[in-house]
């Protein structure tokens, strides 16, 4: 019998225990959230800056900038700060030495249409929709993904690739080592450079457009219609040009650049009305006619 | 002393003299002392460069100014047509005392690179200046001590990122062997083709990568908390 109540003694302990652990445990795994709103007008400027998370920035039809803030510890905090149009967000770390983990901060921004938004991030990642003002990123290792997005785009990356989905207006990108994917874009200056990493261009060259794709190593991808018109000059100092396109000698009378060891190609499609200049170190060059 | 009172004085300083004060301090802050022999072997690196080539042209020197100032590493606004003459551009150029000694490794990237692309573009070994030869050329194509110094700041600047920031380090690393990588590549090349503009513009390009990768770096460390 003594035996009997020990037992249940010693389980009612244990589910005791358990459930202290059960509960401590959840309100760690608590994440913290912060929202605030922001009334604006006209076109705000919206600076993000953050260490390590997802930043989703979605475009609405409001006068109004909605930050929701989302972080996993209270080893952060998430300052907002509003002058004027001018919105910022910044990730403030609290505590002395926190883990990535600890410093993992996610982000849902939405804007007006015409919002020109500032964001800087190391990690993690960084999607756009729908935004119609200029943009700039500075980012590490964070890659982006930007989509129905016109303007200015500007990015800055070390290690951040980029897939961009019906970008409009102008863009001027960098990284070591990211990729680039540009998807059906309807921009007319693009100007794109990355030192290993990929480069692909599917969509048509605007009339008087200017795209200018180089790599130090792996491919540079560029698809075209056969109503595309460009003048194209192609040149990989230690790799390959593969070239589809019915090029005929260049349209302005312009002469061939000096190509030395390089593979190349000059010349025009159809009217030449836009210019693409591809050039790699080492990479293979592709131009291939779209399926 | 404190550091950041030496480190004042380093930007102030332009003819290398430190007072009584920052020198006392040097002989017993081991960090200080390594600040300082940097900045002098920059310098020295600038000095050598400004003795070896002849003035470069005054659009390279407004075309430089303009490229450091946009990348936001120089803040003086003096004006572009201010280019130190006899002495030396470069060497005078450094001698106009940089805010901090670690953006002159961001500077002295951008200078190596712009004596690679600009000043040099279209010259072929005949015209290559003061009659040398191709060899000689591109075996001078960074002044001595300059890449090892760079490299030590970088390592420094490195050891400065977010402590257990594995990832940040990690993405940091990687890139710089990779453009480490590039530049040995492109300076093979350059000594193949010294002829080429394209081989040397490969190599400015990847200078200029090293430059954006280590201001990146240097904005994600700790080193302004200092």
């Amino acid at each position: 019998m003594n035996t009997g109540i020990h037992s249940a003694s010693r389980f009612a302990v244990a589910g005791a225990t358990m459930a202290v652990l059960l509960l401590s445990g959840s309100a760690d795994a608590q994440t913290h959230r912060v929202e605030k709103h922001f009334a604006v007008q006209g076109n705000p400027v919206v600076t993000v800056q953050n260490a390590a998370g997802h930043i989703q920035v979605k475009a609405w039809d409001k006068h109004e900038v909605m930050i929701v803030g989302n972080s996993a510890t209270n080893s952060v905090e998430v300052d907002t700060e509003q002058v004027g149009n001018r919105i910022e967000v910044v990730t403030r770390v609290t505590a002395e030495h926190p883990s990535p983990a600890d410093i993992q901060t996610d982000y849902e921004v939405s804007v007006p249409t015409e919002s020109e938004l500032q964001i800087r991030t190391d990690s993690g990642g960084v999607t756009v929709d729908s935004v119609h003002g200029d943009m700039s990123f500075d980012t590490v290792a964070a890659d982006l993904a930007l989509q129905d997005v016109a303007g200015y785009v500007m990015i800055k990356s070390i290690a951040g690739s980029l897939v961009c989905t019906r970008c409009a207006g102008r863009l001027d990108a960098t990284s070591i080592s990211g990729n680039f994917q540009l998807i059906q874009p309807v921009m007319n200056d693009v100007r794109v450079q990355t030192s290993s990493g990929n480069i692909l261009f599917d969509g048509d060259f605007q009339s008087r457009g200017i795209y200018i794709l180089k790599n130090y190593s792996g491919t540079i991808e560029v698809r075209f219609s056969s109503n595309d018109s460009f003048d194209v000059n192609a040149a990989s100092l230690y790799g390959n040009v593969i070239n589809q396109a019915p090029v005929v000698p260049d349209r302005h009378q312009m002469p061939a650049p000096r190509s030395n060891m390089a593979k190349s190609l000059f010349g025009s499609l159809n009217e030449g009305h836009a210019k693409v200049e591809l050039s790699s170190f080492s990479g293979t060059i592709k131009i291939l006619k779209r399926e | 002393m404190q550091c950041n009172e030496l480190e004042q004085i380093l930007e102030q300083e332009s003819d290398g003299a430190l007072p009584p004060a920052a020198a006392s301090h040097l002989k017993d802050c081991a960090g200080c002392a390594a600040l300082w022999e940097d900045f002098q072997a920059i310098r020295q690196a600038g000095g050598e460069l400004g003795a070896q080539e002849p003035e470069p042209p005054e659009r390279v020197w407004a075309a430089l100014r303009m490229q450091l100032e946009s990348e936001g590493l120089v803040r003086d606004s003096a004006p572009a047509s201010s280019a130190p003459a006899a002495a030396g551009w470069l060497s005078g150029w450094f001698g106009r005392a940089p805010r901090l000694v670690l953006a002159c490794s961001c500077l002295a990237v951008l200078l190596v690179a712009v004596f690679l692309s600009d000043y040099n573009r279209g010259w072929t070994v005949a015209e290559f200046p003061s009659g040398a030869n191709s060899a000689v050329a591109t075996a001078s194509l960074t002044p001595s001590g300059l890449d090892s110094t760079l490299d030590g700041n970088i390592k420094r600047v490195m050891a400065s990122l977010p402590a257990g920031d594995v990832a940040l380090t990690d993405s940091f690393e990687h890139n710089l062997g990779i453009v480490d990588d590039l530049i040995e590549g492109c300076k093979k090349s350059v000594r193949e083709q010294p002829n080429n503009p394209m081989a040397r513009e490969y190599l400015y390009g990847a200078y200029q990568q090293k430059a954006v990768l280590l201001a990146t770096a240097m904005d994600r460390s700790t080193l302004e908390d200092r």
